[in-house]
């Protein structure tokens, strides 16, 4: 027999109790790693298409909701004259409801602009013109709204025919709902208005000039502001917004875990007074004792932690393929996230342990033996 | 003197004035109580029932403070100890009358409890806790439950366990109180074989007068007080 043995026959003896705190812990880690697992992904994801297109500095305006505000496309020409820029493009991004879909990209894309050349038409073409009054749509985009070539989008007011679906590499752009910027300019009635300029710098630029390029840019544009590619979703408000709550959530969680797995060890130490005060006339050292219910808790969290990463990772897949959400972002399932919700766990287990675990080692042996 | 100085040794327990009181002063479990026990003694600590001989047993075992007086062990004042759990693993063992086994350990498991505060590895664990039981009689019953076995045979496990670290001092409180006679003679004849064989020094509180007698000494207590010390005719002879 080990010590563990003997924590893990602490937690065993009564099952029915450990069964239900284990329950408690997966499902809040289980929140945990969903929530968290969402907000990682959705900025892997915009990350990933930033990469795919090949952004280098977003210029776009500070305000807005879960889309930055419009500002006049005249900014671009003023970006587009700066030393070490090697080339712009603008786009008017909107989150609209589409027919059955709660929320979808919807990108209009300066026609000729680099944002239209990573996408590979998987089927029909492309819009043939600026004027074009038609989208393509990303895979999945496809897939949510159930379109092929042929059919029609409602878009606001207006039907679009689809003339082509693409696949655009990346979660968010295989998601997309993707037509020239003045149809939607014109459909959205925001003409002349933008609310990205997607800016590349000269191959070999290095990192301090392309900070030195964003600072111009915001000296030009005060209420602007420009961003390296790698910056720009940290600082996005509706990602800040999602990335708030989902901690915020995730706190909670953990809270009502370390009240859980308290009450539960507290449960125990009491209800085994007198096996903790055969433990002291037998020999063992309070710190012994201390250390017993700390393990069981510890062990409490890592298997309602390693339950709850398993849930959690369900969650994710199961909101991955959720139409709402489809093509919006791709969930994060990385082995960072894994680990450190176990750590968590593991943590709100010791966390939970010490109070009862302090109680349990201070207990009087003979008070606890004449129970 | 004759035999009944047996205890030749040196003093192992020196108590001087040792009074215990509960519930604030509103109960005197212990009034002044002084005795000297020597190494190798087998005191029977007798009396009536709520003469604080329970008591004592716990001050013996550190289990509790006395609440005024000394009480020293080899010389050492029990109080001044620094850690009394090493005193507790290390130098006592303890054998009480409703056996205090833990209910979800195995017989083996039981005894092997004390010896993790000792540097022994689990498999000198194992192997110590199946020589005690061996020498119990329990070596078939290893992997029992205490709820599976008989009241004697929980309380020879119990007898194991407080040899678990080769204590020098066995202190009993009515070990044969839950007993019937056959299993409390079988219980007595253990203990004393440990008295005589390995030279334990032995504080043994018990209601039977014949238990008392095979005693080198008995202590008489009434009313938290020592009233009379005894050495039993046996042991005179
Ligand atoms: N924890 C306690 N709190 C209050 N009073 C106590 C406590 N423990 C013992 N007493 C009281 O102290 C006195 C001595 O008790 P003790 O248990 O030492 O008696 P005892 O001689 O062992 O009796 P018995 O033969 O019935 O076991 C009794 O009056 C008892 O009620
Ligand atoms: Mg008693």
């Amino acid at each position: 027999m080990t010590f563990f043995t003997v924590v893990v026959r602490g937690l065993i003896r009564r099952p029915v109790r450990t069964g239900l705190t284990l329950l408690g812990i997966s499902i809040g880690i289980g929140a945990v790693v969903t929530l968290v697992g969402m907000s990682w992904g959705y900025e892997k994801s915009i990350g990933k298409q930033l990469d795919v297109i090949g952004i280098d500095v977003v210029v776009s305006n500070m305000s807005g909701g879960l889309m930055p505000k419009v500002f006049d496309d005249t900014l671009q020409d003023k970006v587009a004259a700066l030393p070490k820029v090697a080339d712009t493009t603008t786009v008017l991004m909107l989150m609209l409801s589409i027919e059955d879909a709660p929320m979808m990209m919807v990108s209009g894309r300066e026609w000729g602009g680099f944002t239209w050349e990573k996408l590979e038409v998987l089927e029909g073409r492309l819009p043939k013109d600026d004027k074009e009054f038609a989208v393509v749509l990303g895979k999945l985009a496809a897939e949510v709204l159930k379109k092929k070539v042929g059919d029609t989008v409602q878009i606001e007011a207006d039907e679009l025919p689809v003339v082509g679906i693409v696949d655009g590499h990346a979660v968010v752009e295989n998601g997309a709902v993707i037509l020239s910027l003045s149809v939607l300019q014109e459909i959205s009635s925001n003409q002349g208005k933008v609310n990205f300029i997607d800016v590349r710098v000269p191959e070999g630029t290095s990192e301090k000039e392309v900070v030195e390029l964003c600072e111009t840019v915001n000296g030009m544009f005060p209420e602007g502001r420009a961003k390296l590619a790698s910056e720009v979703v940290g600082t996005s408000q509706g990602y800040r917004l999602a990335r708030a709550m989902s901690w915020s959530t995730s706190l909670l969680a953990i809270i009502v875990g370390v009240l859980g797995v308290m009450n539960t060890m507290l449960m125990t130490v009491f209800e085994r007074t007198h096996e903790i005060g055969i433990l002291l006339a037998v020999g063992w050292k309070r710190r012994r004792i201390l250390y017993m219910v700390l393990c069981e808790s510890a062990l409490l969290g890592f298997l309602g932690g390693v339950t709850g990463v398993g849930l959690g990772a369900l969650g994710l897949k199961i909101l991955e393929y959720t139409p709402a959400i489809r093509g919006l972002l791709e969930p994060d399932l990385s082995p960072k996230l894994l680990l450190t919700s176990v750590a968590i766990a593991v943590v709100v287990g010791v966390v939970s342990g010490l109070y009862p675990g302090w109680r349990s080692s201070r207990l009087s042996p003979s008070r606890a033996l004449n129970l | 003197m004759n035999e009944a100085s047996k205890g030749v040794g040196s003093v192992v327990y020196e108590a001087r004035g040792l009074k215990k009181n509960y519930d604030g002063g509103q109960v005197a479990a212990l009034r002044g109580v002084d005795f000297d026990i020597r190494e190798g003694e087998f005191v029977a600590i007798v009396g009536p029932s709520g003469c604080g001989k329970s008591t004592l047993l716990q001050m013996l075992g550190s289990l509790d403070k006395p609440s005024e007086g000394s009480l020293s062990y080899r010389g050492r004042l029990i109080s001044d100890l620094e850690d009394p759990s090493d005193y507790r693993s290390a130098e006592i063992g303890f054998i009480f009358q409703s056996f205090h086994l833990l209910p979800t350990f195995t017989v083996s498991e039981n005894v092997q409890i004390p010896m993790f505060e000792t540097g022994l590895s689990r498999g000198e664990r194992e192997v110590r806790a199946h020589e005690l039981l061996e020498s119990v009689g329990l070596a078939h019953r290893l992997k029992h439950f205490p709820s599976e076995l008989s009241g004697g045979e929980r309380q020879r496990v119990a007898i194991a366990r407080s040899l678990a670290n080769r204590p020098s001092v066995l202190l009993a409180d009515e070990p044969t109180g839950n007993l019937d006679s056959e299993n409390a003679a079988h219980v007595v004849e253990l203990l004393l074989k440990l008295h005589r064989e390995l030279g334990m020094t032995m504080v043994l509180v018990t209601h039977d007068l014949g238990i008392a007698a095979l005693a080198t000494r008995t202590i008489r207590m009434k009313d938290g007080r020592v009233v009379d010390e005894t050495t039993p005719l046996t042991h005179a002879s």
